[in-house]
């Protein structure tokens, strides 16, 4: 590969991947089975779009099952979310690249629940922090954050560097969480995620959470997950008699002595809660994403917007993926939360949206509630005063307008 | 910067302005600057980011970090931006903004004029 012979693209690729290697002192590569690639055109801009472009133009090929992430384009017509035309037209070329590059354009940032579930072990390289902190932690897969060129050269190359969460010492935990509150909904297992993670930045760290009450959903992981890495920029956790990798508390740290300690109570969960604060502003959004919504988040929505109409001055979104967007249809939960006036995307995720800051602004937006507490932390720079409150809450919130 | 950086998060990426509410660095351009970020918050954004702020001409110079995750080095290498982890002393009291100083890598150096 790195004499050339497998072609440019594989060759830049390879060469990429020693020196992201090397920083890291990895001792080699390992093969991957499968790859999750996070490209669109709001984050890769024109510089990165002339790189996919003549990768693709040497005939890059993935060379494992390949998916991609959500995108920054719903392509449909909704009047208050419009992209800028001649992005747009970049974004669906980007779109054609990927599709000649041999990605499945699945577009989602849930391919762990929709579709590819890794086993115990097994090394992927996949682009997007909440899928990968659910590979680790919950099939005990193995993979790194792969950023931007990263997870498409260990597409092309088939291999990764062998180093972080592909290697057994730094699975192990190194932060004890008890956890004594008792969790009502996916936005608690989020506020964890906050609580966690923020003081605690480091991609490194693993906490171990002991003390579930009731055995997590996987949509109440992937809060967890989604909130730890977007707070705490971490990449796994473990959460005892949950997760593969933690029968035990003593199984998860693996002899390692944890650096922290701490417990998470009922008012832990409900100070995070209080500790936003609404903006004046007679324009407000309710958004369900970051991550897409499973087809039973979708179901459970349906059921709390039936009958409800959203409030004068509330926009409410949700975005999932398309075949969850298809399903949804067939089932009829679509139908029920349009009628409520909820607009639902397919294929993108809110806080990726192209032109994300003007949007916000023609429309006059000012809070943004959430029942994700990754969504509410990543969508910041364009400036959206942001809450957290749980599911229940945010559509009293739509339906009422009174902002609590 | 006194916390964490996301180029997501934390930057906008059409101007090159730091603009999340209440960052340390809120209304400071990254641009030809050495930035200092004691953690990384998020995020795989930086894989692309650095490398579109480059093509954009309001890429900073280097990158500094305390603790760092593994997008800033992907983001970094694609970006052709030297990038070090790893600080014997605390950088946030050592260097101050405006400040001039030379980032040598490979010696695991700053040093401050």
């Amino acid at each position: 590969m790195l004499r050339g012979e497998q072609g440019a693209a594989v060759q830049e690729a390879i060469r990429f991947q020693v020196e992201v290697g090397r920083f890291f002192g990895a001792e080699g590569f390992v093969r991957i089975t499968n790859a999750h690639v996070m490209g669109d055109i709001e984050v890769m801009g024109d510089g990165g779009f002339g790189f996919l472009e003549r990768i693709a133009g040497e005939g890059a090929k993935c060379r494992v099952a390949t998916d991609s992430n959500a995108r920054c384009m719903h392509f449909d017509d909704v009047a208050c979310l419009k992209p800028d035309a001649k992005e747009e037209a970049k974004e669906r070329r980007v779109v054609q690249i990927l599709r000649d590059m041999r990605v499945a354009t699945t577009d989602t940032c849930i391919n762990y629940q929709t579709v590819y579930q890794p086993k115990l072990g097994e090394h992927v390289a996949w682009g997007d922090t909440g899928t990968v902190i659910y590979a680790n932690s919950v099939f005990g897969a193995r993979t790194n954050y792969e950023g931007g060129f990263s997870s498409f050269a260990a597409a092309l190359t088939g291999r990764t560097p062998a180093y972080g969460f592909h290697l057994d010492a730094p699975r192990r935990g190194s932060i004890a969480v008890r956890l004594e509150a008792t969790m009502r909904d996916v936005a608690d297992w989020g506020a964890i995620g906050r609580i966690v993670g923020h003081p605690n930045q480091d991609y490194f760290a693993v906490p171990v959470i002991d003390g579930a009450k009731a055995m997590p959903l996987s949509d109440e992981l992937k809060h967890l997950g989604a909130s730890l890495a977007s707070y705490g920029s971490m990449a796994m956790y473990h959460l005892v008699g949950v997760t593969p990798e933690a029968p035990t508390a003593a199984e998860a740290f693996g002899g390692r002595a944890p650096v922290s300690r701490m417990t998470i109570t009922d008012a832990d969960i409900e100070n995070v809660y209080r500790s936003y604060r609404y903006a004046e502003g007679a324009k407000n959004v309710v958004v369900f994403s970051g991550p897409q919504l499973s087809i039973f988040e979708m179901q459970e929505l349906a059921g709390r917007f039936a009958g409800r109409k959203v409030a004068p001055g509330m926009h409410v979104f949700v975005t999932t993926n398309h075949a969850i967007h298809s399903d949804a249809s067939r089932l009829g939960y679509l139908r029920t939360l349009e009628e409520a006036g909820v607009t639902v995307l397919q294929g993108v995720c809110f806080y990726i949206l192209q032109r994300l800051t003007e949007i916000r602004a023609e429309n006059g937006w000012v809070n943004l509630v959430s029942n994700s507490a990754k969504l509410v932390n990543t969508i910041t720079a364009h400036r959206f005063n942001t809450v957290l409150r749980r599911t229940a809450d945010c559509v009293d919130i739509a339906c009422t307008g009174v902002l609590r | 910067m006194k916390e964490g950086f996301s180029p997501r998060y934390d930057l906008n990426r059409v101007t090159g302005v730091i603009t999340r509410i209440g960052h340390s660095a809120e209304g400071e351009s990254i641009k030809d600057r050495i930035l200092v970020i004691p953690t990384t918050k998020g995020g795989v954004a930086g894989g692309w980011a650095f490398n579109d702020l480059l093509h954009k001409g309001i890429a900073p110079k280097a990158l500094v970090f305390g603790k760092l995750n593994p997008v800033m080095v992907q983001g970094a290498v694609l970006a052709k931006l030297p990038i070090t982890e790893g600080w014997t002393r605390n950088a946030l009291e050592d260097i101050r903004t405006g400040q001039r100083i030379r980032v040598d890598p490979a010696a695991r150096t700053i040093t401050v004029f």
